[in-house]
């Protein structure tokens, strides 16, 4: 085993850890969009909390990138969750133009906002559902 | 009538003073991952600071000097250096995380960068230590604190199965996803954030500042016997809506904007601003508490002037070490360090530097020759000796449950 390899075992549960961070992210990025959508929170506290998410994802997306996988199904698991990490970053992406959009910025015709909060917690119900099965693959609870 | 005012004002002063950054974020974490399963800590952690807090008021009141003044004294330079070394690395750790609690609750308000509001904040808490008067500091900050009851009615509007939050709490025992240490360690984190030594520094020299005297004992019980336990139920709220909102959502809280989502979704924009104002001011009033605590307890170690109840020029290097101190605070925090991080673990290393605070304190308070009639009695005693026990296993466990669970992770 090289130097910075970790037991199969190790790799995967790193992986699952890694996901739970991004399903949190994810269903805290839901019930801001929610709560925006239904004029429960004001623009900034959105946006800061949108923010944040992305942070917590690029500490995930780190977490992935920086895994040395052991052996074939560490390897498997990990790039399924680097590619639904990325997949959820992008939504959240969204997720904040759309808050933008929302708080009077000028986005009118942007390719990258959606056009409603419904769109956008479909795409984000998407993106969880990918999070939750790569979890699942990666034995996390 | 003047009197029943002034105790009314100790007592909301006290509440809204107790719930600082490390409370926040440490009663919100617990709440969103463990539920109601560590509120005995909240409890246990409540009665320790009031047993110890009265203790260091009465010790203030009653020989008209700061606690700590006495333990240089009484236990000699050495214990007394021991304490001074490890309570003002612990109380600036915790400067610096209240004034990043105030540049991430101006970042909450306005979107704008929190590395932009620290040094705003940085020099809004030197201002008010320079200018404003010590009543006036403590007792603004303590009141604009007490609009966090607004996660206390937020709980109410969650409308939440009371019967599944006792469930949780009683008997309490770590959820099935989480490992015993994570509990554990958590648990610590709980009972160093509730027994901050910096809340006994702040409470021994105001009482000194205030000019108490042994007439001013019943006012010290009460503001402590009634402001933190209720403090305590605010802390308890928090971790409450984190548990009715977050929890079953898979959310766990790893940012001050995650705290306030429950109140967002329970009262909208309005209740929301009352929090966020109350989050300023709880963490405001703490970063001023904690600046003069790092003044008070290297200025009465070293014997120099000291205390707001003198102009600056009188207590020049009283001062200066605030000064320093909020300087420092602000010069970690410009480094990028997440000051939620920093929070997280100025609570654990308030764990380990506990016994530190409390030992020379309960022996100061059995001290006939400070104290005169006024020495511990045999149930002070009894349950100081108690929480010494408590104390010491909670220091020496910190930092090994740390290691073991990856700071909780």
């Amino acid at each position: 085993m090289h130097r910075g390899q970790q037991e199969p075992g190790q790799a995967t549960a790193s992986v699952a850890d890694a996901l739970v961070e991004a399903r949190s992210a994810a269903e805290t990025t839901r019930l801001t969009v929610d709560l925006l959508a239904r004029g429960r929170v004001t623009g900034p506290v959105a946006d800061t909390a949108l923010l944040d998410q992305l942070d917590a994802l690029d500490e995930a997306d780190r977490a992935l990138t920086t895994l040395v996988p052991p052996d074939v199904t560490s390897s498997d698991r990990r790039t399924e969750g680097l590619t639904t990490v990325g997949d959820l970053t992008d939504v959240v992406v969204q997720a904040r133009e759309w808050v933008a959009a929302r708080s009077g910025g000028d986005l009118a015709g942007a390719d990258a906002v959606p056009a409603d909060a419904d769109a956008l917690l479909d795409d984000l119900a998407a993106a969880t559902d990918a999070v939750e099965q790569a979890l699942s693959e990666a034995g996390g609870p | 009538m003047k009197k029943v005012m002034g105790a009314a004002l100790g007592i909301l002063t006290a509440i809204g003073g107790f719930v600082d950054i490390g409370d926040l974020v440490t009663n919100a974490v617990v709440g969103s991952r463990f539920g109601l399963s560590l509120a005995w800590v909240v409890a246990v952690g409540v009665v320790g600071i009031c047993l110890f807090a009265s203790m260091a008021g009465r010790v203030a009141a009653v020989s008209g000097r700061a606690t700590f003044e006495i333990v240089r004294e009484r236990l000699g330079p050495r214990v007394a250096g021991a304490n001074v070394v490890a309570s003002f690395a612990i109380t600036l750790l915790t400067l610096t995380a209240e004034i990043g609690g105030i540049a991430l609750a101006l970042h909450l308000a306005s979107s704008v960068e929190p590395r932009l509001w620290i040094p705003v904040a940085g020099l809004a808490v030197w201002l008010v230590l320079w200018r404003v008067k010590f009543e006036v500091m403590e007792n603004v900050a303590g009141l604009m604190g007490l609009l966090l009851v607004g996660f206390a009615v937020a709980l109410f509007l969650l409308g939440p199965d009371w019967g599944e939050l006792l469930r949780q709490a009683v008997p309490p025992s770590p959820p099935g996803t989480e490992h015993a240490a994570t509990y554990w360690y958590y648990a610590v984190a709980l009972f160093g954030a509730a027994m901050t030594p910096y809340e006994v520094f702040f409470f021994s020299s105001g009482a000194v500042e205030e000019r108490w005297t042994a007439k001013d004992l019943a006012t010290n019980r009460i503001n402590v016997l009634i402001g933190f336990p209720l403090g305590g139920l605010l802390s308890l709220s928090i971790a409450a809506c984190a548990a009715v909102v977050l929890l079953p959502a898979g959310i766990e809280v790893s940012a001050l904007s995650q705290i306030v989502l429950p109140v967002a979704q329970a009262g909208g924009p309005l209740l929301l601003a009352v929090v966020i104002v109350g989050i300023v001011a709880a963490t405001f009033g703490a970063a001023l508490e904690t600046a003069l605590s790092s003044g008070y307890s290297v200025a009465q170690y070293l014997g120099w002037s000291w205390g707001k109840f003198r102009r600056p020029a009188h207590a020049a290097r009283f001062h200066v070490t605030m000064i320093l101190a909020v300087l420092l605070g602000v010069g970690i925090l410009m480094t990028s360090v997440d000051p939620v991080m920093v929070t997280e673990m100025s609570v654990v290393f308030s764990a380990v530097a506990l016994p530190l605070t409390y030992v020379p304190i309960l022996v100061v308070a059995n001290d006939p020759q400070y104290m005169g009639r006024y020495v511990n009695g045999r149930f002070v005693n009894a349950l100081g000796t108690v929480y010494l026990v408590i104390v010491v296993a909670a220091a020496l466990a910190a930092v090994p449950l740390m290691i073991a669970t990856g700071a909780g992770s």
